[in-house]
């Protein structure tokens, strides 16, 4: 019994050193990938006769230079955050959804309808309104897709990639005819009601309460993907859809779920943007965030705490660069080109198993 | 007269761990014949035709070309030689043209650039040759099984090869393209091409083969002329008439009816009839065989009983309940275990942890899960119990499934499907595939004690060792049917084999014939 007992102790032991070691390794490699990416921007501004060290500080300044812009890194954070949970979500299912772009205009669109529409609503009502109907706009453009995949078996990957072009469009058209405001500065939907407004965190900065609901969302998706019974049908059909039918896990069902959360998730996003920002639907208002949400999971492998660090690493990056190349003329390019060097490494992961077996020598 | 031998090999062995594939085998094959090899699964037909092709190189013995040793250390060597080989699945670039295909790597060029009117009219020209008719500007994706199969013959031909080996060509054939492909190996043989055909369908070989070659377990048994011999030999030797070693069955009394399954048919994934009207009837202690050499409908038949492939006709009832329209998740709750055939591909998901591949049947009901979440002190303690019981050598239910070895995921696989005990009917699809003889041993008796228990199992095999080593009752699928073998007894292997090849009890038919004769 006692024999048992220590044998036991030594397992869980060994089990937990496995998971340090694992963690380590891939904090380790995160900031290896970091510093090489960094470095390949670097070499480019070099190259091309741009002094980086002064580059990359305009672009720290720009992003964390003092408290107003720290808050406005971390107001672009929760968006990228949403983004990538809902990146994360659909592809724990092994969906490829690339259609993030997509529902996040058609649910920020819904959201600002909500907003302009009802103008006699308090506040305490107008707000969950305007974010349930982001949601629910998001998650509504995923049902073409859903349908052609478990109708027709027709893969997700071009119906939904399409489906952002018709989002654009059809925003566009919407803001352009039926909704257009001729007040608006640029092609935009009519502002939306006071009532509808997120409050600010702080007066001073855009960040609002929707970065809380961002952190908020973390800790629910990570419950979701990992505690509940709807996750674990969702991972393992993600993990392996034969093994998921045989064993009698309902693999239509999870599909479908994965998708309508992923929308529903980049719609809110949108929402956020719309009734936390811009006050208004915009023509065009999304600089890719869709896209950022499909590389922000990839990066994160799909674990959304991981997805926190690399949801504000990209906020900063889209905030600094701006500074970055007023104040120094480098163009905000390279900050694309340290991304995509970024998911580049994170995939081929040639350094982390590595890293892992020296971490193992030296711990175990 | 002397006729020339186009090739032969002599005391080819060749051993992988723990088997001899092949035994000291020769042979040796006269130029512009036909030679099948047949004998059961993992007989050692293939690696025989991978030595011969230069995929694996033999540990000892030699080849002979023409009356000359080669050897060969790739492919390569054999193409170079005159040596081609069909692989039973076809190895085409789907999106290009058949005429692309059959010339890939050799193709006519001018200057740098491939000579397209050239390389077509060179491939319709060899296909003339050899009377092969084929649309050589069509796509190979778009073309049928029967024309992809005559474009990888080509590819070989056009490549000068003048021995040819087939790995069971008929298999993903319908009747009329196996009887045009026929047509087209007796034109080939014609103009002086070699055949080696590997094949366990005995009235295909008995129709186009001059000579026939049998192995089992390794060795070569013999080799007869087609004249000579029938199906009821072929059988035999294929199966032979050693006494079985290693029955773990006692005989036992059977229950009641659990499982009925009546006049099935089922599509396979070209939506031809893969299960032809079968019926069977499983009772509660007995174990029922399935032998049947692969690819003769099992895997469809069983999948259409978990509901996992749609039916196109018939009933299955479990304890009297309709279930073909049912969810796997029914089926499964009305008391099916399934041991699938594939342990990587359906078994168990290799990226999870053991304890997610130990749950799926139990995740979503108390005390496992409190209706949303999964409630983790029941499942480590659930999953911690099973592994031990089955013995699944582990350091913890964390570990991702696919760190374990073959015979510890089929550990893993019996544990969920057997250790709550649950299941009325046990599906085990070729259970002990790849496994070691411990690992064989611990699934066989797993499932001989589930029968004991009072459940009905339904093991398929195309191991017919394992099936005689654990029947009451045997069944044999052949080209889609259930044939009846009867109940276990010392004369039972014959009758099986004859099933598996021929289709029939072709020998104990004719004793039958003899009889009323007289």
């Amino acid at each position: 019994m006692l024999k048992k007992k220590s044998m036991k102790k030594s397992q869980n032991n060994h089990a937990w050193k496995e998971k340090l070691v694992n963690t380590l390794a891939q904090v380790a490699n995160y900031l290896l990938i970091l510093i090489i990416a960094l470095i390949i921007g670097a070499l480019v501004m070099y190259l091309s006769g741009k002094d980086p060290i002064a580059a990359y500080a305009a672009l720290w300044q720009g992003a964390f230079g003092n408290g107003y812009r720290f808050a406005d890194t971390l107001d672009r954070s929760s968006i990228m955050i949403l983004a990538g949970i809902a990146g994360s979500i659909a592809f724990r299912t092994n969906i490829i959804n690339l259609g993030l772009e997509g529902q996040l205009y058609i649910g920020a669109f819904t959201a600002a309808w909500v907003g302009f529409t009802f103008t006699n609503l308090p506040s305490i009502v107008h707000i969950p309104l305007g974010l349930i109907a982001g949601i629910l706009g998001g998650a509504f453009w995923t049902l073409p897709v859903l349908y052609l995949k478990l109708r027709w078996k027709i893969p997700e990957l071009v119906p939904s990639l399409m489906l952002n072009y018709i989002a654009i469009r059809l925003t566009d058209y919407l803001i352009a005819f039926p909704f257009r405001d001729p007040t608006a500065p640029m092609a935009g939907s009519p502002l939306v009601a006071a009532s509808a407004r997120l409050p600010k965190l702080i007066q001073g900065s855009t960040i609002n309460i929707g970065f809380i609901i961002a952190i908020l969302l973390i800790f629910v998706s990570y419950w979701f993907i990992f505690k509940t019974k709807l996750g674990y049908e969702m991972r393992m059909v993600g993990l392996n859809q034969d093994f998921a039918a045989a064993a009698g896990l309902p693999v239509r069902r999870s599909i479908i779920l994965a998708m309508l959360i992923s929308g529903g998730v980049i719609g809110l996003g949108g929402a956020i943007m719309i009734l936390g920002f811009f006050g208004r639907f915009l023509g065009g208002f999304s600089s890719g965030y869709g896209w950022d949400g499909f590389m922000i999971a990839i990066i994160a492998q799909n674990h959304p705490f991981a997805v926190f660090p690399a949801a504000i690493f990209f906020g900063a990056l889209a905030n600094g660069a701006l500074t970055m190349q007023s104040v120094t003329g480098v163009p905000q390019a390279v900050v694309a080109m340290v991304k995509g060097t970024l998911v580049l490494f994170v995939t081929v992961k040639v350094f982390l198993e590595n890293i892992r077996k020296g971490l193992k020598k030296w711990v175990m | 007269m002397a006729m020339t031998e186009a090739l032969s090999v002599e005391n080819i062995t060749k051993t992988f761990p723990g088997v001899i594939a092949n035994n000291d085998i020769s042979l040796s094959i006269e130029k512009g014949t036909i030679r099948a090899i047949v004998g059961e699964n993992g007989a050692g037909k293939t690696t025989l035709m991978n030595i011969i092709y230069g995929l694996y190189q033999p540990d000892s013995g030699q080849i002979f070309i023409n009356g000359k040793e080669v050897t060969f250390s790739s492919p390569r060597d054999a193409i170079d030689q005159g040596i081609g080989m069909v692989h039973q699945h076809f190895k085409l670039v789907p999106s290009y043209t058949l005429a692309q295909n059959i010339a890939l790597g050799v193709e006519p060029r001018k200057a740098i650039f491939i000579d397209e009117e050239k390389l077509n009219s060179s491939v319709q020209e060899i296909a003339q040759k050899y009377g092969f008719t084929i649309n050589e500007k069509e796509v190979s994706a778009n073309v049928s099984v029967g024309e992809q199969q005559r474009a990888e013959i080509l590819k070989a031909l056009y490549r000068g090869v003048e021995i040819l080996v087939l790995d069971e060509p008929t298999a993903v054939l319908t009747d009329i393209e196996t009887k045009e492909l026929f047509v087209m190996l007796r034109n080939l043989v014609g103009q002086g091409i070699t055949i080696l055909f590997i094949s366990h369908k005995l009235r295909e070989v008995l129709e186009i083969s001059d000579e026939i070659s049998v192995m089992r377990a390794g060795k070569l048994v013999g080799t007869v002329k087609r004249d000579e011999t029938d199906e009821c030999q072929l059988a035999e030797m294929m199966v032979g008439r050693e006494t079985i070693g290693g029955r773990i069955r006692t005989p036992s009394e059977k229950g009641e009816l659990v499982m009925e399954i009546e006049t099935l048919s089922v599509l396979d994934n070209r939506d031809l009839k893969a299960v032809r009207n079968v019926s069977l009837d499983l009772y509660c202690g007995e174990i029922v065989g399935g032998a049947g050499v692969d690819g003769n409908g099992q895997e469809e038949f069983v999948e259409a009983l978990l509901g996992l492939r749609p039916i196109s006709e018939g009933i299955i009832r479990i304890d009297g309940k309709e279930i073909q329209n049912s969810s796997t998740r029914e089926i499964r709750e009305s008391g099916v275990a399934y041991i699938p055939s594939d342990r990587y591909r359906s078994g168990v998901a290799i990226d999870a942890s053991i304890w997610e591949n130990m749950i799926p049947g139990e995740y979503y009901v108390q005390p496992y899960s409190n209706g949303i979440s999964l409630v983790m002190p029941e499942i480590i303690q659930i999953s911690d119990q099973l592994i031990r019981k089955f013995n699944v050598s582990t350091p913890g239910i964390e570990v991702k499934t696919g760190n374990l070895s073959g015979g510890n995921i089929q550990r893993v696989i019996a544990a969920r499907e057997l250790g709550l005990e649950k299941a009325k009917v046990v599906i085990a699809s070729q259970p002990t595939r790849g496994i070691d003889i411990a690992g064989t041993e611990a699934i066989r008796q797993m499932l001989v004690d589930y029968a004991d228990r009072g459940a009905a199992v339904l093991v398929i095999s195309a191991d017919l060792d394992e099936i005689l080593a654990l029947s009451d009752r045997i069944v044999v699928f052949y080209e889609g049917q259930i044939l009846d073998a009867g109940y276990y007894d010392d004369g039972i292997r014959q009758s099986i084999g004859w099933l598996m090849t021929a289709g029939k009890d072709y020998c104990a038919e004719e004793e039958v014939d003899e009889e009323i004769t007289k």
